[in-house]
């Protein structure tokens, strides 16, 4: 295999691998907040809907979370396997906190397996909510590490280079480099307005199939309205990393936005198709771009022919840009439209093809933190270290990666088909409406052992 | 102390916690899946179960600290390892995660279900094999460098006689570890019936591995002399782990104190796996890498310590934690608390 | 400026909003209670 060969399908391999774990890193990383967020509403109100919600979430969360564990075990040996060469040198400059990850995982998986197991253990159930804060804090700092090291791929800095070797290495400087910040928040924030739309959208089909149940009711209002807020968040946060790639990145920003021509008052380009260097049929936002780099109107944003041509990412990242922009307002408005009018009484969110749009909401979410991810990935091409090594150095010389990536794209079909065939059978077998009646008969029952009055 | 010695020492004990916990756990899942398949279920899975379900997560940690710690405190060893073993490892990869999402499928999803046993309990038995296969390339003679860059030659590592008396020796141990780990889980639970039958996989699975064991030592002479001659310096280590060895069998055999035999057969294993650590150094890779050559840069390394001491600070008792609610929870493992599982 | 928004903002918001979604979470009237007992109060 020649090397350009094993570069693509390094790079093909990476991608799977990375675009099939996200979708369940995302959910393990934004759904233990939602669990704690229902169980600590139902023990505040003391509301039994809430504490069963936060325990089927707390259920089907178990099958997300050991695909997540392993698709993440891959990713964590493919990096080392697919681009030794990139490993072998960032690893002397990044390794902290990869390491300090490995920590947070572990952290989060000793207190996931007492979670577990203690549903029933204490009287009180403030202490078992307890249980969830290392968990959800583990899952979070989880994001945050790798994310650093995303980052820092980015905007690497915390060494010098000197006759080609590195020198002078403050790793903490490293961690703190200037795409840390909003990468960060931004992956934090988005995997929490995800996951409760994901859970939003199971809530929303449950109603559609015919349920009326109060359960879901409550759990659609919870999850959409947090939403909301998780998504205002990653718009603001949004916005702080259009300064940011301004400021440190700007050929990504660039090319994200077809932005040729160095130029003040410059507009927001929504979609379009590309002539040569001419943007046609777009959605023009005038001085959008200005303000999205520069909070400023008539700032000047640095355009893509300020690169040579070897050094400017593959343009149609543009799309991938655009979708997840487009998305992220889409739900903006979908769940700020609910809450609305769930606050003045308006009908229509309660109507069917309201409720079709909640649950497609879901999936779209996730398709968006997947363009998020491509978009970042290939807006930093050439570079897998901006401006120190271009991805071709960094991949294996091992021939075998085309086998691999066949062997991987089975395994994450099996793995995709395994967990959405347990999932669905865990829930069908055990439906709430059966669960809380159960409930309610063993609470009755003890009450009468007890000598008391069941009602 | 150097901070070379330090860095390998550190994950070396990782690679041994995971040795321990990954064997019982594989081992595991192998029993439960041949006592499925053969109708033994009623006796073993009840055991095996109360086991495995709160730490399966904990097991995959260890080897997750023990590469990443490898790429922080050695990144050259990123770079030989990881051209080298894109197929092994992999291979690897897909075991393990057929393993540990089968076993979250069947545990959470689908109880007793026949196919997800058979997956995970197969997967777990071929895991073992292919990543033993990784000392077997540390020993060197199966990596050549061709046009500066490392190539492994598949041919040579698959007729050695070596590779293959590695695999069946981890086969077979981690067989062994499991079962006379899930003796004593099982005589604590008060559980005879299950108690008996591990008693007799364990001591089924003694013999290959001692055997297997002395043979690897006896084959290092033609294979690897330095390294054979190493080993030498250290037979003392290997006398002590014999010792034990002979203990917990002879334990078993007397249908005694199977808590005593369960740690000796710990002190067993950590005598040998640290007496071959030993006698390896300095070498990562024969005779290409030594820990001083791809040791990282001394910024690193203080730091990577220093968030080693921190995360031992908040794991130790997080584990102590774990330990005392199942694994040493009399009522827990007797089965008396009920299943309060979510 | 530009320093504070690249470096200070993202946790601020961060934060910012996972406080504002605990806050916001307990209030569920809107589908718990009818329309005229809302009224009520």
């Amino acid at each position: 295999m020649g090397n350009e060969e094993a570069v693509f399908f390094s790079r093909a391999l990476t991608e799977l691998t990375l675009s099939f774990h996200i979708i369940y890193a995302t959910i393990g990383v934004g759904v233990p907040l939602m669990i704690m967020i229902a169980q600590w509403v139902g023990i505040k109100k003391n509301d039994e809907h809430y504490i069963l919600l936060a325990r089927r979430w707390a259920r089907g969360f178990v099958i997300t979370v050991a695909v997540g564990v392993v698709t993440g075990t891959a990713i964590g040996l493919q990096l080392s396997l697919l681009w030794p060469n990139f490993m072998e040198l960032a690893g002397q400059v990044i390794a902290l906190p990869l390491f300090m990850e490995t920590f947070a995982f572990f952290f989060e998986a000793i207190f996931l397996g007492i979670y577990l197991y203690t549903w029933d253990r204490f009287d009180n159930q403030k202490k078992h909510l307890l249980l969830l804060v290392p968990v959800a804090l583990g899952a979070s700092f989880s994001a945050v590490f790798i994310t650093i090291v995303n980052a820092f791929m980015n905007a690497p800095q915390g060494f010098d280079i000197v006759d080609g070797k590195l020198v002078n290495i403050r790793p903490i400087l490293a961690m703190f480099n200037p795409a840390m910040p909003t990468k960060v928040a931004h992956v934090v924030v988005t995997a929490y307005m995800t996951s409760a739309f994901v859970l939003a959208a199971i809530a929303a089909f449950r109603l559609l199939k015919g349920s009326d149940h109060i359960y879901h009711k409550k759990a659609l209002h919870l999850t959409v309205k947090l939403g909301l807020v998780f998504s205002l968040g990653a718009l603001l946060i949004g916005d702080l990393s259009g300064k940011y790639l301004a400021e440190y990145q700007p050929e990504k920003l660039a090319a994200a936005e077809w932005h040729f021509e160095t130029e003040g008052e410059a507009p927001l380009m929504l979609y379009g198709v590309l002539d040569g260097q001419e943007v046609k049929y777009a959605i023009k936002i005038p001085f959008a771009l200005s303000i999205l780099a520069h909070s400023n109107p008539m700032a000047e944003v640095k355009g893509l022919n300020e690169y040579p041509a070897d050094e400017i990412p593959p343009l149609y990242i543009h799309y991938l840009f655009d979708t997840m922009v487009s998305i992220g307002m889409l739900m903006i408005a979908v769940s700020g439209l609910y809450w609305l009018g769930s606050r003045l009484g308006w009908a229509f969110i309660r109507s069917r093809w309201f409720r079709w749009i909640l649950f497609a909401g879901g999936p779209l979410s996730v398709l968006a933190v997947e363009a998020g991810w491509w978009y970042a990935e290939v807006g930093r091409q050439p570079w897998i270290l901006r401006g120190i090594m271009k991805t071709p150095e960094g991949a294996t010389t091992s021939g075998q990666v085309d086998l691999m990536l066949y062997l991987f794209a089975l395994l994450y079909l099996v793995l995709g088909v395994g967990s959405v065939v347990v999932l669905r059978r865990m829930f069908r077998r055990n439906p709430v409406e059966r669960e809380i009646a159960d409930r309610e008969a063993e609470r009755i029952a003890e009450e009468k052992a007890k000598g008391g009055d069941p009602a | 102390m150097t901070l070379e010695i330090l860095g390998i020492s550190v994950l070396w004990t990782f690679l041994f916690g995971y040795l321990i916990v990954a064997s019982i756990d594989f081992g595991a899942g192998f029993f439960n899946a041949y006592s499925v398949l053969t109708g033994k279920e009623r006796i073993l899975t009840n055991v095996i179960q109360r086991y495995l379900s709160p730490v399966w997560e904990v097991t995959n940690v260890f080897l997750v600290f023990f590469f990443v710690g490898m790429v922080g405190f050695f990144p050259s060893s990123a770079y030989y390892y990881g051209t080298t073993l894109l197929v092994p490892a992999s291979l690897a990869i897909i075991l393990l995660a057929i393993r540990g999402s089968y076993y979250a499928f069947e545990t959470y999803g689908a109880r007793g279900h026949k196919g997800y046993s058979f997956m995970y309990g197969a997967a777990g038995l071929l895991l073992p094999a292919s990543m033993s296969i990784v000392l077997t390339i540390s020993e060197g003679g199966f990596v050549d460098i061709v046009g500066g860059n490392p190539v492994l030659d598949y041919r040579a590592l698959f007729t050695s006689p070596l590779t293959w008396s590695i695999v069946v020796l981890s086969l077979a141990a981690v067989l062994y570890i499991s079962a006379v780990f899930l003796t004593w889980y099982a005589n604590k639970a008060g559980d005879r019936e299950a108690t008996d039958l591990l008693r007799k996989y364990a001591l089924i699975w003694s013999l290959p591995t001692i055997i297997t064991a002395g043979g690897i030592i006896w084959e290092l002479r033609a294979h690897n002399p330095e390294h054979y001659a190493r080993l030498l310096e250290f037979g003392w280590m290997f006398a002590v782990s014999a010792i034990l060895f002979v203990g917990t069998v002879w334990l078993l055999w007397k249908r005694r104190n199977y808590g005593l035999a369960f740690w000796m057969l710990f002190g067993q294993f950590a005598f040998a796996f640290y007496g071959y650590g030993f006698s390896h150094y300095p070498y990562l890779l024969y005779p290409h890498l030594t820990i001083y050559d791809s040791f990282t840069n001394p910024a690193m390394a203080t730091a990577l310590i220093v968030a080693f001491i921190l995360g031992l600070c908040l794991l130790v008792p997080s584990l102590y934690l774990l330990l005392r609610l199942f694994l040493f929870n009399k009522d827990y493992v007797k089965g008396k608390k009920s299943d309060e599982h979510a | 400026m530009n320093e504070f928004l690249i470096f200070y903002a993202p946790f601020i918001v961060l934060i910012g909003v996972i406080i504002a979604a605990f806050v916001i979470s307990p209030f569920d009237d809107a589908v718990t209670k009818g329309p005229k007992e809302r009224k009520k109060k």
